[in-house]
């Protein structure tokens, strides 16, 4: 693994334009990784462990933000208007 | 609804449409000046009488055609993210209406104060009246109120149908036994078409979707004159 690594580092350095792709490609490989990573762990449509956590989808609270990012929509805010089932 | 020999989108009668063009208008751009790049390339690689034979690489020309093309794709994929997320949101709807596909016609429902239901069937080529659009007119619009938040909730009774209406921004499947939630806020008051947007037995292209949007209180004269005539 540490050989692959100095073979990597010399090819580096002779051939500096690399830099840039590595940047790039693991930049967004890690960032697809750790978004499946939210999804799998994170996303209440999916029920994993039926014993200990069933039904994910039914303990959203009224003004919880389960998306990742929220543009025009302050969340907070919204007001709970349905009985509890 | 589009104009003969249109090229581009629909005007857009909805907040997210607008996105949706200038977002268009924006990677347009970057596709055209990308390709006006190349194709200049080409021309000027093709007709040059200059050669030289013995180059074998460059670190900074290669530094910078990795650099520019990741940046482009970053500028265009962070407003298209936006624009999803946007698209997305939960917007505490004022109304919800149930849009139900069948072959060949479309059935809505406002089921939030009474029951309210109707069809809505396309009124045949030779039934027109002079200035109706051919295959896009029905017997019954979906009337909403402007500048509010509706939600349409598209399933279908048979086979699989879309309920799409281009200049709102809107398409949803219309799957039998399940049930897809959409919404959208209409700008202004107006007549929007949209088609069946997928293939469902013979008369597909002719069950179209006409939604119009008008002010509260012509919403609900038209909701009372309708639960009066059901």
């Amino acid at each position: 693994m540490s050989s692959m690594l100095k073979v990597v580092g010399k090819q580096l350095k002779n051939h500096p334009a690399l830099i840039p792709l590595f940047i790039f490609i693991g930049g967004g490989a890690t960032m697809s990784m750790m978004y499946l990573a939210r999804l799998a762990l994170k996303n209440p449509d999916v029920s994993w462990d039926r014993k200990n956590n069933p039904e994910p989808w039914n303990k959203l609270e009224h003004n919880q933000q389960y998306k990742l990012f929220a543009v025009n929509m302050d969340y907070t805010k919204l007001k709970k208007d349905r009985p509890d089932f | 609804m589009a104009h003969p020999s249109q090229l581009g989108f629909q005007d857009a009668a909805s907040p997210i449409m607008e996105e949706l063009l200038h977002f268009h208008d924006h990677a347009l751009m970057i596709v055209f000046l990308i390709s006006t790049l190349v194709l200049y390339i080409i021309v000027a690689m093709v007709t040059t009488k200059l050669t030289n034979k013995f180059i074998l690489d460059s670190q900074e020309i290669e530094i910078i055609w990795t650099l520019l093309p990741a940046i482009i794709l970053i500028l265009i994929a962070l407003p298209s993210l936006r624009i999803l997320y946007l698209m997305d949101e939960i917007n505490d709807p004022h109304l919800t209406i149930k849009a139900m596909g069948h072959q060949w016609y479309w059935s809505y429902e406002y089921t939030d104060y009474e029951d309210l239901g109707f069809d809505s069937y396309m009124i045949p080529t030779q039934d027109l009246t002079p200035g109706q659009f051919r295959l896009l007119e029905t017997d019954h619009r979906m009337v909403i109120p402007v500048e509010s938040p509706i939600r349409v909730l598209v399933s279908a009774e048979d086979v699989l149908h879309s309920w799409a209406v281009p200049s709102l921004g809107v398409k949803m499947d219309a799957v039998p036994g399940r049930l897809n939630q959409t919404a959208f806020i209409t700008s202004r008051p107006g007549v929007f078409y949209g088609q069946c947007s997928e293939i469902c037995g013979a008369n597909h292209s002719f069950m179209p979707i006409v939604v119009e949007a008008v002010p509260l209180e012509y919403f609900e004269n038209w909701s009372f004159l309708m639960l009066q005539d059901a």
